[in-house]
């Protein structure tokens, strides 16, 4: 089967101020249709660069895509045309975003920006694209949706706000909805409700969802597989469960490792966090023919700095960019 | 050990402009009647969900906003009462880690002059006696010598967030009030931070008073913890018997609600949802605070306001369905 997205040898540049960088190097994956897939990794990464990538979202004059495809239903998103783009984005893939305090527009209502999209992809009337936006409302379970879709975003609570995002990028029915990081400014009961949301949206709709997050614990309750992102390269991917159970890449441990996770067997002594030293590298570190975890690495050898590692493949499609994956 | 650090009935409220009517003043009672006590050398965690007032009770503890009501009290002494000089006396015992590594450093001051900061304004020391300190500083929080001379925004976030530990330490505190001390930085950064936060309570004997909205950063930091619901603690009790038998129905929730990577758990429990928003902090409903959205609510709960009591093992809980 041919999967719904499809990227091959993806990478995008960045100019910076002290010169060309790399910020996705050379990252391929694919996503099947109705999958949840997620992006882990520390800020910086590079995952939220994928995620506009992916969009037709990169910053103007500053990002560049200067190889690779992406192939979505076959069609090369890299090579279309800006209004082939417009098309897609907002109606087949789609995008919630972090902040859902910053990213609606402040002088318009609810309403009016949800009914917004279907105006513009559907061509639906203004009555019907009202009526529309609050069945929408009420199917991310906002209370009242009649009412609530006359009201500005100031005058939501930060779930709601969230919900409305929602909403607004289901509107369209897309194949493939991007979250990322959608609950990060939310606090943990309302996360609770948002990712309760996403589950049952997509067992409705069967969109397919990459969700972009730094927590380990939303991964293993939400997504089915996971790429682990580590200075713009993949570092490991793989189904969600065997990559916790057994990381065969350094850093995909110590991210899991390194969280204090309430477990189910509370012990009295408290052990000292395993820590991963350091921070992750500059952009100017980025592109290096080398491992580029080495210098936060227990297991760094000399072959780490001698060239990049390559992917080392193991059971049910998991891989791990790691010269010592298999030792691990 | 003796109780350092003792709170009670402790209230907190603002003057807000709606709702009050014609000249008439409205007040919104962020700290709502709260009592606790920490033990010396161990760490009280205050959680919940932004809006419950557990920055505020903190804020109030260190004399940084005027508690409405109640009593704080420091060893003997009364902290709420206390003026100029006794009041400087009592900030160089109570010292405050922010939540924000970047906007709590001055950008113009390098990090030696930051750290010193504290020594200047509270203390009497001589100058060569504050450079030997903040120097024993730098090392403690695991900075090196030269980064000294250097400015805040040539720090990484988890390197400010040492400056901010550095600062706090520099009058020998015996409380230490940490607001949210990593929930700015990356995951990786926040073990580091939280490893060096335990390893100064234990070298120097500290007292912390932790807030934070992660379960799993409490579980591991703290000794007892308290849950904050609408200004008011809704639990309160030691690390063991809060996250292996939570009592009151919010608690369960925000335990159930927290994802983890644990299989076993995330099998063996159901997540309890809790719909809704909470209600207007300005105009309070009669009864429990949490009873629009508990999922057990009786009549009861929407009549009378539960109080907060305690069973024989002091777990502390307010809930008319809990005995």
């Amino acid at each position: 089967m041919q999967p719904l997205l499809d990227v091959q040898n993806l990478t995008i540049e960045l100019t910076t101020r002290d010169g060309v960088a790399p910020v996705i190097d050379d990252l391929s994956f694919s996503l099947n249709a109705g999958e949840t897939l997620s992006f882990v990794g520390e800020s910086g990464c590079g995952k939220s660069m994928t995620a506009l990538a992916l969009m037709g979202l990169l910053p103007a004059n500053i990002g560049r895509i200067a190889s690779g495809h992406i192939l979505f239903e076959g069609d090369d998103l890299v090579q279309a045309s800006d209004a082939q783009l417009r098309k897609i984005r907002g109606n087949d893939i789609s995008m919630i975003f972090q902040e859902p305090m910053t990213s609606l527009n402040p002088v318009l209502t609810i309403g009016e920006q949800i009914a917004e999209v279907l105006r513009a992809h559907q061509g639906l009337s203004r009555k019907a694209a009202w009526t529309q936006a609050v069945a929408l409302l009420d199917a991310v379970r906002i209370p009242n949706p009649k009412g609530r879709a006359g009201d500005y975003p100031f005058q939501m609570s930060g779930g709601q706000r969230q919900r409305a995002m929602i909403a607004m990028a289901l509107a369209c029915a897309p194949k493939i909805l991007i979250a990322d990081e959608p609950t990060t400014a939310l606090d943990v009961t309302v996360q609770a409700q948002i990712f309760d949301l996403l589950g049952d949206l997509r067992k409705q709709t069967g969109a397919a969802i990459i969700l972009i997050t730094h927590d380990m614990g939303a991964v293993a309750e939400m997504a089915e597989r996971m790429i682990v992102m580590y200075a713009g390269r993949k570092a490991e991917l793989g189904p969600v469960d065997q990559i916790i159970d057994h990381p065969r890449h350094p850093y995909t441990k110590g991210l899991i490792e390194c969280v204090p996770h309430i477990q189910s067997e509370m012990s009295t002594t408290r052990h000292d966090l395993v820590e991963v030293p350091g921070i992750v590298p500059s952009l100017r570190q980025f592109g290096k023919d080398q491992c580029l975890f080495a210098s936060r690495c227990r297991y760094l050898s000399e072959a780490c700095l001698a060239s990049r590692p390559k992917p080392q493949e193991f059971a049910n499609a998991q891989s791990a960019d790691c010269w010592h994956a298999g030792d691990l | 050990m003796s109780d350092l650090l003792t709170v009670d009935n402790l209230t907190v409220r603002f003057e807000v402009k709606r709702g009050g009517g014609w000249g008439k003043k409205s007040y919104l009672y962020a700290v709502d009647d709260i009592s606790f006590a920490v033990k010396k050398g161990e760490t009280l965690a205050i959680v919940g969900e932004s809006g419950s007032g557990k920055t505020t009770a903190a804020l109030a503890v260190a004399r940084l906003v005027n508690a409405h009501r109640g009593s704080v009290r420091l060893g003997h002494e009364d902290v709420l009462q206390t003026q100029d000089e006794d009041l400087r006396a009592f900030r160089q015992k109570v010292q405050f880690i922010f939540q924000d590594p970047y906007s709590s450093l001055n950008p113009r001051q390098r990090a030696e002059a930051i750290v010193r900061e504290p020594l200047d304004s509270l203390s009497s020391k001589f100058a060569a006696e504050k450079t030997q300190i903040v120097e024993g500083l730098f090392q403690a929080v695991g900075l090196r010598p030269e980064q000294q001379r250097l400015f805040p925004h040539q720090f990484s976030g988890g390197q400010r967030q040492r400056i901010g530990i550095a600062r706090a330490l520099a009058t020998q505190p015996e409380l230490i009030i940490c607001d949210e001390p990593v929930s700015a930085l990356d995951v990786a950064v926040q073990a580091q931070i939280l490893n060096l936060l335990r390893k100064l309570q234990k070298d120097f004997g500290l007292t912390y008073l932790f807030i934070s909205h992660d379960l799993g950063v409490v579980q591991h930091m703290s000794d007892s913890i308290a849950v904050m619901y609408m200004g008011r603690i809704v639990e309160h009790a030691d690390r063991m018997s809060l996250f292996t038998a939570p009592r009151h129905p919010y608690t369960q929730a925000l335990l159930s609600a927290v994802p983890t990577v644990d299989r076993v758990k995330r099998a063996s429990q159901k997540r309890i949802l809790i719909p809704g928003d909470p209600p207007d902090p300005v105009n309070l409903p009669k009864g429990c605070r949490f009873a629009n959205r508990c999922p057990m609510a009786q009549e009861l709960c929407h009549q009378q306001e539960p109080a907060l009591v305690s069973n024989e093992t002091g777990h502390r809980t307010a809930c008319h369905l809990v005995s």
